[in-house]
């Protein structure tokens, strides 16, 4: 990168020498050999990003109909219509807290098992392998898991329960519950590739770092305020904000879990869009809280930029 | 900063990828929709001149038997939704269909849930990738109907001059529209009342003498919930979120679901189920809710299963098509009834739920006729026997219960008759046919939702509206694009 730009710079100082030489074709060469390279990414971004959400935007103006064709002009109804409909804010409610749950768990979960798998011991790639497991897990196979440990009447969790003394859980079945086990399940399959990344992370620290600390007589937690957390924010800022962004797209487990009920109490924003568009065939609402999403997490995202990029350090 | 944009780009790809799925399916569906049909005229007449090309392109397999054997057997596709042991049964009778007869073979493919396969079937409807049979659920009877991708099977039967009289009266007035049968009725079940014989007789009730109206069930409910320093460890009675359920309680009263008589007059514009006989479904459950003899056990059909093979609840619900597993599986003895119905009514009976086989129209007459000839066969009373054994789901066609293998089934779980009866003590009129609305899955939706609500506290008067009222919407909503074309 810096030395294109430094021919960059050069190109534009002999391009300055010679200006009035110049024809709009010379002046463009930068910009077409740019487009050039760019070209390929371009043309892929426009077939599989740029398309779709232009048709997203388009869509989110008509109501379609039973064959999914855009058909009536709506304007701004679809919009209109959810922002007043008490599913949709309840949609979001829960989506928000379902946020607030799984993402400072996942990543402090992680944090600590990664911890413990990078000290030296005899055996730890076993203990490694196994807590980073559930990456290998795909969405759909983990949620059965959690349906069956989950289960009303012949469920793990709930005999374990009994067996201590506690009388059952509803897990699925009380909308209070229901958002809490599937932010669980979350969670627990989140762990796996947050601990991979975070345990990379924490392999990339220089060692002499530590090493200095002990000479200066600084103790573990005082090496892990100082050196080890500063070193991996830019890791942990990853991770965070994947998850965020992974929490605020969940789907798979709703729809095997509990399919937004009950209650509509995991009716999660993107099982909402899911439902709208092919329980009811409503692409048009379905566009438009896609779109409503989509801007939410791009604000959120920018503000996290904002304010988490300042405690990052870069090395 | 370079970092951010990185994020950002994978942010948007993220969100992108979302768009892209919603999108996919509207891009892929609006191809048949607009210019589907003429399309299809096109394709079929060059499909007859070359129908044995366009055979051999249709499937390897086929084309690698015809170099074997010479002669072609045409290939008929058909989408399923019998997952599990029900698609093993099904594989079975196409697979003995195929070896009676050489000239046609039948490709059985399972597509998903019905959802799904709907869900795929739209993508292709009307183009030459469609398959020539396709089992759709009972709800989506009125998209199929509009979808113009199909020909109604009475076509085919003025045609060929089927005695359609033979095959159950009541099952066919579900799918018949306007007084032409638009598709084959398959696999068609109807709820039941399942209770707990030895719970019934441990709480001093007569277990051959079960409930029937709503009073009596609460009352049974009472006696049945056994608890013991607030746990309780069996409920009276449980319902599961589903709409199908509430569906029959309105219909057993006589109420159409929704207006233009269930739709079948015209296009529903309003629905009908917020009056007082939807009311009194909502207060009969929320009572006993409050009063702590009713459970709820989620959407899930396995897990109201389990709950009542475990003796967890002692009465609910069920599809037919599970009492004979229902049965074999329970530990104790199991008693099947007809669906509860509000008080001091004559109960009307009851509404079929299941799928039924739908004919595409994007092939030529030869595949249409090799189609029709297979669902004769699927309808004839010694196919239905073993339908009906195998799954639980009705014979179509009633001299199938004359059958030696269904008498005997009879005899050995005689609960098997009860559904058959009830079914058959169905007085037809437009609320028993069932509602023919485009936005059923959304309706039932919401009465799950409603219900669900109820369990947390809105009184049953608030829910129902809230039902009434998303309802209403989603209709509305639907007419408008409807009447646009």
């Amino acid at each position: 990168m810096s030395s294109s730009s430094v021919t960059v710079v050069e190109e534009r100082i002999l391009q300055y020498g010679r200006k009035e030489k110049l024809s709009w074709w010379g002046k463009t060469k930068n910009f077409r050999t740019a487009m050039l390279y760019l070209f390929p990414s371009i043309l892929l971004f426009s077939i599989f990003l740029f398309y779709p959400m232009l048709r997203t935007v388009y869509l989110s103006f008509f109501l379609t109909d039973a064959q999914g064709v855009a058909s009536l002009f709506v304007g701004f109804e679809n919009f209109a219509y959810i922002l007043q409909s008490s599913v949709f804010r309840k949609s979001m409610v829960s989506t928000l807290l379902f946020v607030l749950y799984t993402v400072p768990s996942s990543v402090i979960i992680a944090l600590f098992l990664a911890l413990l798998a990078n000290e030296k011991l005899r055996g730890i790639g076993f203990f490694r392998t196994i807590l980073s497991s559930t990456m290998g897990m795909s969405v759909a196979a983990s949620a059965v898991i959690w349906l069956f440990l989950f289960h009303p009447t012949v469920g793990i969790l709930n005999s374990f329960l009994n067996i201590i003394g506690i009388s059952s859980i509803p897990w699925l079945l009380d909308p209070q519950w229901a958002l809490i086990s599937i932010a669980i399940t979350t969670v627990w399959m989140n762990t796996g590739f947050a601990f991979l990344v975070i345990l990379g992370g924490l392999q990339n620290i220089d060692q002499h770092l530590y090493e200095n600390a002990e000479i200066d007589g600084a103790k573990y937690r005082y090496q892990l305020r100082r050196i080890t957390l500063p070193m991996l924010s830019p890791t942990l800022f990853f991770i965070i904000t994947i998850t965020f962004i992974n929490s605020f797209q969940s789907f798979g487990q709703v729809d095997i879990l509990t399919q937004g009920g009950p209650a509509e109490a995991t009716n999660l924003i993107v099982y909402a869009i899911y439902r709208d568009a092919f329980i009811n065939y409503q692409f048009g609402t379905a566009s438009a809280q896609a779109l409503i999403l989509f801007i939410l997490v791009f604000g959120l995202t920018i503000l996290q930029f904002k304010f988490g990029e300042k405690r990052v350090h870069y090395q | 900063m370079k970092k951010m944009i990185y994020t950002i780009i994978l942010l948007v790809l993220m969100v992108g990828m979302l768009v892209a799925c919603g999108n996919e399916e509207e891009a892929a569906s609006e191809t048949p929709g607009t210019s589907g049909e003429e399309n299809t005229d096109n394709n079929s007449e060059e499909n007859t001149a070359n129908n044995a090309e366009n055979n051999t392109d249709s499937n390897e397999k086929n084309a690698n038997e015809s170099e074997a054997s010479g002669s072609e057997p045409q290939t008929i596709e058909f989408w399923h939704g019998m997952g599990g042991g029900l698609g093993e049964t099904l594989d079975e009778l196409v697979e003995q269909y195929n070896a009676s007869q050489d000239d046609v073979e039948i490709v059985a493919e399972f597509q998903g849930s019905y959802e799904e396969l709907l869900t795929k079937f739209r993508s292709v409807g009307g183009t030459t990738d469609a398959p020539a049979l396709v089992q759709v659920f009972e709800v989506g009877t009125k998209y199929m109907i509009e979808s113009g991708y199909t020909t109604p099977v009475q076509e085919w039967i003025d045609k060929d001059g089927y005695d359609v009289s033979q095959l159950e009266e009541n099952i066919l007035s579900y799918y018949t529209v306007d007084g032409d049968l638009h598709s084959m009725p398959f696999n068609s079940s109807t709820p039941a009342l399942f209770y707990n014989k030895d719970a019934f007789e441990e709480a001093g009730l007569d277990p051959e003498n079960p409930p029937r109206t709503f009073s009596e069930i609460e009352e049974a409910a009472e006696l049945l919930t056994v608890s013991e320093g607030g746990e309780t460890s069996q409920y009276g009675f449980s319902m599961l979120g589903h709409g199908w359920f509430f569906e029959q309680m309105i219909s057993t009263q006589g109420q159409d679901f929704v207006n233009e008589a269930n739709g079948r007059d015209g296009n529903a514009t309003e629905a009908e189920f917020g009056g007082e006989e939807g009311l009194k479904v909502f207060e009969w459950i929320n009572s006993m809710h409050k009063a702590g003899s009713y459970e709820y056990y989620g959407q899930n059909w396995d897990d109201i299963r389990a709950a009542f093979q475990a003796g967890q609840v002692a009465m609910y619900m069920d599809s037919s098509a599970g009492t004979k597993d229902t049965i074999a599986n329970a530990p104790f003895d199991v008693g099947v009834a007809f669906v509860p119905h509000a008080d001091d009514i004559d109960p009307q009976g009851v509404i079929i739920g299941g799928a039924s086989i739908w004919m595409a129209n994007g092939i030529t007459e030869e595949e249409q006729a090799a189609a029709w000839e297979f669902m004769k066969h699927l309808q004839t009373a010694e196919v239905q026997a073993d339908w009906h054994v195998n799954t639980g789901y009705f014979a179509i066609n009633p001299a199938a219960y004359d059958e030696a293998i269904v008498t005997e089934e009879h005899e050995e779980f005689p609960e098997l008759r009860v559904p058959i009866e009830q079914l058959q003590e169905t007085v037809p009129s437009s609320a028993t046919q069932g509602a023919l609305i485009a936005v059923f899955p959304e309706a039932r939706q919401q009465v799950v939702s409603a219900f669900e609500a109820m369990y947390q506290g809105m009184s049953p008067e608030e829910a129902l509206n809230q039902a009434i009222e998303a309802t209403n919407h989603a209709i509305e909503t639907y007419n408008r694009t409807a009447t646009e074309e």
